[in-house]
């Protein structure tokens, strides 16, 4: 049934003509130039001398182009590389942890019956209908007293807890999906519990944990409400919080050049993790998982 | 294959006891209200060993638990207590009851901002869904290049709004600025068109900054919504001579009720929730005429110091945003299902 269904339906592809197909792909082109166009202006924008950012444009500031941003923004001056080395460990921590801890609730979800685990998933679950914007008060103040206040270790327990839900939710659905014959001739041989997880399953739901850890990165790696109360520490900032210091001028003056550099650099690990991962993130969509 | 969409994993919730169904979950996409696969699984283990199962079951969930309280369900409770006191973000506090929340129906900069919030929301959320819902028709065929054009059209979803608030800035100055450029060059504005110090102009372009970043979202997940019906709806409707559009209205539509559902609470919460691209373009500016509620509450809090105010702000916010999705569930999912 499933092949049937996602095999795409004929209707959708009723003009099959070579000119259908070419205004097809006229119109593909067109559409995309209008998401993509933008950000890659962007990155050629970067590379413009600061002069040429922010004066009126002129014919010169089309062929002089030049790394002097970046290499501004990664050296002395702006020292932006130590706050992408704390977004990145912020980010893989955070994926880390959640897959981790998502890996073992969604198998005991999926694969334990026992009192109460209805409850507890809805408890886990809660986390979906609480907004992190809201308790962003309380949260600090709990950090503060468990001195998790400036601290990335911190920040990384709060992008885990707010993934939690569409993981613990991807990780389920990826062990409901697992054959329960494997489950049974698993337990004839007797395998420990654990055993069964990491020989029987691993394999089977790896494309779940891929989906998990996406998500989380990438919500970890762009998040800057919570980075920007969690962090007072400049040493500290994450890459958008430094970022918003560039930009009202922390660093002396205010520097367009050096700005559009670090959103560029900000935005690539995001377009190579989507464009190379891309399916695990679909995946995760499609199962109606995703928190807005 | 990029961008292909896999079967979702049926339910088998009648492995959990007491059959769980997380009604209230967002569920959308081709896994919504599909029955159970299979029926009721047998039971696959004895009562003896019931005992060792609850452990087990308790110690693997207990991690996640553990978090979800400490860091959600505790704030939760906690800013609840704050905002019956007149806390302050240093000193002594003491229990004041609701009078933060009666502050608040006199607070013009709270009201302010949930009026500025909610005339944002109305216009950013209509556009969103039928761009999103257009561009879904256009790739969800499997036509040579649908693939590309949906991977692109989500990129700026994926680069997140803050990187992309960044580049605003500098691309909405006055004189320097590309939008300026382009625009003046169509004789539309004037190149010295300062966007950001004019609440209209502010709003205006934010709002198609948001249209431009948040379509792809809900192109994906009415894609995955139409790639879940089944052929054979169009095939008889194509049988009975029904025009595209017709087809579209009367088979599309309904059966997407779901998917819709979800992408807009996405949008509309997501919405609500706004802080990065107003905190990063305006400031909130000019004065406090374009600031949101979140960016209300994070001034309450961290620029004026009174959280106990502000944690009545972000608890009249849980509520705000639960009655949303409720109503926006209960309206378009209908009683249908």
């Amino acid at each position: 049934m499933a092949a049937a269904v996602y095999d795409r339906p004929a209707q959708h592809r009723s003009r099959t003509s070579r000119s259908g197909l070419v205004w097809y792909l006229i119109a593909g082109v067109a559409i995309s130039a209008v998401f993509v166009v933008p950000l890659l202006w962007e990155v050629f924008r970067s590379l413009q001398p600061e002069s040429a950012v922010s004066n009126p444009p002129s014919a010169a500031s089309f062929t002089h182009l030049t790394f002097g941003n970046y290499s501004k923004l990664l050296s002395g001056q702006g020292d932006i590389l130590r706050n992408v080395i704390n977004s990145l460990i912020v980010s893989v921590l955070a994926a880390i942890l959640t897959s981790v801890v998502a890996l073992f609730a969604g198998f005991g979800f999926a694969l334990f019956r026992f009192r109460y685990s209805g409850l507890a998933f809805g408890v886990v679950l809660l986390a979906f209908m609480i907004p992190f914007q809201a308790v962003l008060t309380p949260l600090f103040l709990e950090l503060h007293f468990l001195h998790l206040l400036n601290s990335l270790l911190g920040l990384a327990l709060f992008y885990t807890t707010f993934n939690l839900p569409i993981g613990v939710f991807v990780m389920r659905n990826s062990f409901l999906q697992v054959p329960g014959e494997m489950v049974d001739a698993a337990q004839i041989d007797g395998a420990s519990v654990l055993r069964t997880l990491f020989s029987v399953y691993r394999p089977l739901v790896m494309p779940g944990i891929a989906t998990t850890a996406l998500y989380a990165f990438l919500f970890s790696w762009t998040e800057f409400l919570g980075a920007l109360s969690f962090l007072t520490n400049d040493s500290l900032f994450t890459l958008p919080v430094a970022l918003s210091n560039v930009e009202t001028g922390t660093y002396g003056s205010v520097n367009y050049g050096l700005l559009l550099a670090g959103a560029v650099i900000a935005m690539i690990p995001c377009v190579l993790v989507y464009v190379s991962l891309q399916r695990f993130y679909v995946r995760g969509l499609v199962s109606g998982a995703l928190k807005g | 294959m990029s961008g292909q969409v896999s079967a979702p994993p049926s339910e088998r919730s009648s492995r959990l006891r007491g059959g769980l169904t997380h009604s209230w979950l967002p569920r959308g996409g081709p896994a919504a209200g599909r029955p159970a696969a299979g029926g009721p699984a047998p039971r696959r283990r004895s009562t003896a060993a019931s005992r060792r199962t609850t452990r087990t079951g308790l110690l693997l969930i207990s991690p996640a638990l553990l978090f979800v309280t400490a860091f959600a369900l505790i704030p939760l409770g906690f800013g609840l207590y704050i905002s019956l006191t007149n806390w302050p973000l240093v000193g002594a506090y003491h229990y004041i009851g609701l009078a933060n929340y009666t502050a608040l129906v006199h607070n013009s900069v709270f009201l302010q901002s949930i009026r500025f919030t909610l005339e944002y929301t109305a216009i950013v959320t209509v556009p969103i869904l039928v761009i999103g819902y257009a561009l879904a028709v256009f790739v969800r065929a499997n036509r040579p290049g649908s693939t590309a054009f949906r991977t692109m059209i989500f990129v700026p979803y994926i680069v997140g709004l803050v990187a992309e608030s960044f580049m605003a800035v500098v691309e909405l100055q006055p004189d320097s600025g590309t939008v300026n450029f382009v625009l003046a060059h169509f004789g539309i504005v004037k190149a010295s068109t300062a966007w950001t110090v004019h609440t209209g102009l502010a709003l205006t372009a934010i709002s198609v900054l948001v249209i431009w970043f948040a379509s792809g979202l809900t192109m994906m997940l009415l894609m995955a919504g139409m790639q879940g019906i089944p052929v054979d709806l169009y095939e008889s409707a194509r049988v009975d001579g029904a025009s595209w559009w017709s087809a579209e209205r009367r088979i599309t539509i309904p059966l997407l009720r779901r998917s819709i559902a979800l992408s807009l609470i996405i949008s509309v919460v997501g919405s609500f929730l706004a802080f990065n691209q107003f905190f990063i373009i305006t400031d909130g500016g000019p004065g406090t005429s374009t600031e949101s509620v979140v960016m209300a509450i994070y001034q309450t809090a961290f620029a004026d110091f009174n959280v106990g105010l502000a944690s009545a702000m972000s608890i009249v916010l849980i509520i705000v945003v639960g009655l949303i999705t409720f109503l926006q569930f209960r309206y378009l999912q209908g009683d249908a299902d």
